[in-house]
């Protein structure tokens, strides 16, 4: 042993009390103990041991020139973005939500998660700087006309073939990831959208997006604006409200909603068609395949490497774990989408380190997994670091995510023609759709997924207004009490914390597992808290 | 006015789905056909040796067994027609056609295949996926559906005679229909009308839920009726609304807004006859089916249309209704945990009341009357608010 | 070449003891959630009541 290790396992040693994950284990606190009440606020930063607490550090580091080199790219359209929008000050809780979302991570699991954290927060600064420098409410910047406001469900790699353009994904800044971060931030746009008569039993991200929407509080850019029916119908209404906002040439993209069957494919391809006419016509520019090819070749390689890792996925040795394939995955996929080089540069070093891990049969978490569970079902984006929770308290380890199934087939890169019909297939596949839309086919190919990944658990989550899942509520129980599934409902409301909190959430697994399964906790601080006023 | 002499007979056909007039074609060898959603045809379903039959849960009061199959959480209406299946209300049908018109209707439908609630041996159930747009694209789309998975089936299951003299009947029918409705709901137009909204809901229902050879014979004869019936010396409503929003099959919600004091002049929702009543043409070198879809498509005004010119067309056709039915006011319905409607009453509300200056009352109903208490206070308040518009000369 | 030397290892010096100083105050920050508890308690306050005395443009 070198002597620095020695010296790193003495300090370790000598710190081990502070230590959350010891101090659970012997039962002298744990993972909640560091945290003032409610707030979500912590005294102190996680020990981890030396190696990867420094780690850890680096990467907060990391992260921190990022934001600084945002608004150092853009100093005043980043005051004035942080003075006009809500929104923006909800961004400056990104570093507790990396620190909620990576609690008890050590070794391989830890690194593997902030590479993936990190890929996200320079894509995002990057586009929040762009955005707010371009936006027309600050008198507009030199790219204003050449970004395209989308709906951010929108798959927007079929968008590469315009390379002078760059699509935008319109709600993604104010609406989807800000409430990753602050689960407060939405509930203020649902009640605007709510005082304007809207009911409340509707989807609240779709209530939120109206709120945002009829607030005046979407940045101002683009010459043409494509909408979309994805992912469902409240969705596709909230759609008529931004029509009249944006105020732009309008385009929406109604991709075949029941779409395994071949008759779909050529009407979704002919949308895509359409909406390529669409934005020639509104930006006057031309398609160029071989932009689109350049693009493809990178979703291509990072679904390749993904399909990779799936096969780790079904192996206790899978370093890549929970949140941190599920945030990563889900961005990756619906926001960035082959766009930037970054994100292949990212799967190739986390597939490095992942087949390093499996060679050395490195189990994550101390290797205390008790169960392996699929999630099923929209995810609450208010409860980011929920799987976190669920692998801390229970050792339920959340191998896969049914976002992650999204659109994994390959793009051809050589023939356009083939290419636009392998986007529509790819796109038809996109959030939520390839699941809880389309069909029951679509959500009772959960037990095949789960099957498959050597899962002993499901996890659906429920959320209260998803009238899509909520109609196959039954038939969902009743399936997995035949096919013998550990099966949880896990009630929420996306974006509306108010209705269903997130320890109500916690109390759905923990009765489960308490009552059910006659489980201990690993960690019994976390069973029960009140994080409402936390981010 | 003097009763219609029908109308104690088309409340009570009302009363049942298995009415006796579908009892007595289903004994005649006719199929019975349902479906839910204007998206799917009703004419397409009146070819020859077939009626249509548009599902209705009536006195549904409890939903207990649908309800935990689809969760407290959903949409009355499919909640109810679920239940009413399982309790073996549907037996009648040999096929439903279903419409992905929404995901708490397409959900219900599934559920007609997988839990097998419709006990008859010949039943089958296909889900079309209906266009969201009114371009040149969906409607191929939409063309390609119903061809796939109605008329194909029609044509393999049951042995249906599809071909264009088929068609061109199934038009006939539908245009002979439809003429009937038309003219008895023209006469909401009078100033003072020989018939209420709540009369011409129960007959327009029972077009709906009957077979049409069947009832048509009556139909006839309420026209002809009304055509001669005295109506009351004065104007007997305080006011004239038209009603707009989704599933409403229960004239006693019609029957509840007059009886607040507002005639409902103009039935737009989707047991109403705006749309389903307009007569199908065929244009030059076109042939049955596709004037059918094209039709279907034009006259469609689900709130989950997305391009600007269905959305534009939603409002500028309840403008039209008010026009010509000399409507005061509009009052938009929705079914409660209906998603579109919820989003499609808000702007409308706001497009009607602040863009259009016609006043306009937006409720949230279950599928069974059940808070009438609450609605009739608002259609009161609504409604003395159009009244005093109205002494005001409208200002 | 001593000059030069001398130079650089003064340089060296001086960047070891920024670098040091650095380390220690942006570890401190991240050892004590120092950021993150005023982002909580002081400026997200500040930023909300900005927010809630805003006039927004609200229609349809």
């Amino acid at each position: 042993m070198k002597l620095t290790d020695k010296l790193i396992k003495a300090v370790d040693k000598k710190l081990e009390r502070f230590d959350p994950l010891w101090q659970s284990e012997h039962g002298v606190g744990g993972l909640r103990s560091r945290y003032y009440d409610k707030t979500g606020v912590a005294k102190y930063r996680e020990w981890r041991g030396v190696k990867d607490t420094f780690y850890d550090y680096s990467q907060w580091l990391k992260n921190l020139m990022s934001m600084g080199m945002m608004v150092g790219s853009a100093p005043m359209a980043c005051l004035k973005g942080f003075w006009e929008y809500r929104w923006m000050g909800s961004y400056l809780g990104t570093f507790m939500f990396i620190d909620r979302l990576f609690e008890g991570y050590r070794g391989y699991e830890l690194r593997i998660a902030h590479m993936n954290m990190h890929a996200i927060v320079q894509s995002l600064t990057k586009k929040i700087a762009l955005v707010l420098a371009n936006d027309r409410r600050f008198g507009g910047g030199p790219l204003t006309d050449r970004m395209v406001p989308m709906d951010e469900v929108l798959p927007p790699l079929f968008m590469a073939g315009f390379k002078d353009l760059i699509p935008i994904p319109l709600q993604t800044l104010p609406e989807f990831i800000i409430c990753d971060i602050d689960q407060h931030i939405e509930p203020y746009y649902i009640d605007v959208a709510e005082s304007y008569g809207l009911p409340a039993d509707v989807c609240s991200r779709c209530a939120a997006e109206t709120g945002v929407t009829i607030d005046d509080a979407f940045p101002i850019f683009g010459k043409g604006f494509l909408s979309t029916n994805m992912p469902c119908n409240a969705s596709e209404a909230t759609s008529m409200f931004q029509r009249r906002r944006v105020n732009l040439p309008y385009q929406p993209v109604t991709m075949a909603m029941i779409h395994n069957e071949p008759g779909a494919h050529p009407y979704s391809t002919q949308e895509l068609k359409n909406a390529i006419a669409f934005i020639e016509k509104e930006y006057g520019v031309k398609y160029d395949w071989n932009a689109l090819f350049e693009r493809a070749k990178h979703m291509n390689e990072q679904n390749t490497i993904e399909l990779e890792k799936w096969d780790y996925f079904k192996t206790p040795y899978s370093a890549l774990v929970g949140i941190a394939e599920t945030l990563y995955r889900l961005y990756s996929w619906a926001s960035v989408n082959g766009q930037e080089d970054y994100f292949t540069k990212t799967d190739r070093k986390v597939i490095a380190l992942m087949r390093k891990a499996y060679e050395e049969k490195y189990r994550p978490f101390a290797g205390k997994t008790r169960h392996r569970a699929f999630l099923w079902g929209p995810s609450a984006v208010y409860y980011t670091d929920f799987p976190t929770w669920i692998q801390n308290c229970w050792g339920i380890n959340i191998v896969l995510n049914m976002d992650s199934t999204m659109g994994h087939n390959m793009i051809s890169t050589t023939d356009p023609e083939q290419a636009i019909k392998d986007l529509a297939l790819f796109s038809e596949k996109g959030v939520m759709r390839h699941h809880a839309v389309g069909g029951w086919d679509n959500v009772n190919a959960v037990w095949e997924w789960a099957k498959n990944f050597n899962c002993d658990m499901v996890l659906c989550n429920d959320n209260v207004a998803c009238k899509g899942m909520n109609g196959v509520h039954a038939l969902l129980e009743e399936q997995a009490r035949d096919l013998g599934f550990h099966f949880i409902f896990i009630e929420h409301d996306l974006e509306d914390s108010r209705t269903v909190s997130r320890q109500d959430m916690r109390k759905c697994v923990n009765n489960y597992m308490s009552v059910v399964l006659n489980e201990q906790p690993l960690d019994p601080t976390i069973v029960e808290f009140d994080d409402s006023a936390a981010y | 006015m003097k009763d219609l002499k029908h109308l104690i007979y088309f409340e009570n056909l009302l009363q049942e789905a298995h009415n006796e007039l579908v009892t007595k074609a289903v004994a005649e060898g006719k199929h019975a056909l349902g479906y839910n959603c204007y998206y799917i045809p009703e004419t397409l379903l009146n070819l020859p040796g077939c009626f249509s039959s548009r599902l209705r849960a009536p006195r549904c009061v409890s939903t207990d067994i649908a309800s935990y199959y689809m969760t407290t959480r959903n949409c009355p209406y499919v909640r109810s027609i679920l239940e009413r299946a399982i309790e073996g209300g549907y037996n009648y049908l040999e096929a439903l056609f279903g419409a992905e018109g929404c995901a708490a209707m397409e959900r219900m439908e599934e559920h007609f295949v997988l839990i097998h609630p419709v006990k008859n041996e010949k039943f089958f159930s296909t889900i079309i996926d209906p266009p969201m747009k009114g371009d040149e694209n969906n409607l191929n789309y939409y063309k390609a559906q119903l061809k796939l998975k109605v008329v194909d089936k029609l044509r393999d299951e049951l042995g249906v005679d599809v071909s264009d003299e088929a068609m061109l009947k199934a038009i006939e029918d539908h245009n002979e229909i439809s003429s009937l409705i038309t003219q008895m709901g023209d006469m909401r137009k009078l100033d003072n009308p020989p018939i209420t909204g709540y009369e011409f809901h129960v007959i327009q229902l029972v077009s709906q839920v009957c077979p049409h050879y069947l009832i048509k014979p009556y139909l006839e004869e309420t026209l002809e009726e009304l055509k001669t019936r005295e109506p009351e010396p004065k104007f007997p409503f305080r006011a004239r609304v038209a009603l707009v929003g989704s599933e409403i099959d229960d004239p006693d919600f019609t029957k509840l807004i007059e009886s607040c004091g507002a005639m409902v002049v103009a039935d737009r929702y989707c047991f109403g006859s705006f749309p389903s009543r307009e007569q199908i043409e065929i244009l030059p070198g076109e042939g049955p089916f596709d004037a059918i879809c094209r039709h279907y498509l034009h006259w469609n005004q689900c709130a989950r249309f997305m391009d600007g010119d269905k959305i534009d067309q939603r409002h500028s056709e309840v403008l039209r209704l008010v026009k010509d039915f000399k409507a005061d006011g509009v009052i938009y319905e929705n079914m409660k945990f209906c998603e579109f409607w919820s989003y499609e009453k808000v702007l409308a509300n706001h497009i009607f009341t602040n863009e259009l200056h016609i006043p306009c009352c937006t409720i949230e109903k279950e599928y069974a009357l059940g808070a009438a208490g609450q609605l009739r206070t608002r259609f009161q308040a609504f409604i003395e608010s159009l009244e005093i518009k109205s002494i005001q000369g409208g200002k | 070449m001593k000059k030069v030397m001398k130079f650089v290892l003064k340089l060296l010096g001086k960047l070891a003891v920024v670098g040091l100083v650095t380390f220690l105050v942006t570890f401190t920050i991240y050892m004590t959630n120092a950021e993150n508890k005023i982002i909580y308690y002081v400026v997200r306050p500040l930023l909300n009541k900005h927010y809630d005395s805003q006039v927004r443009d609200r229609r349809i």
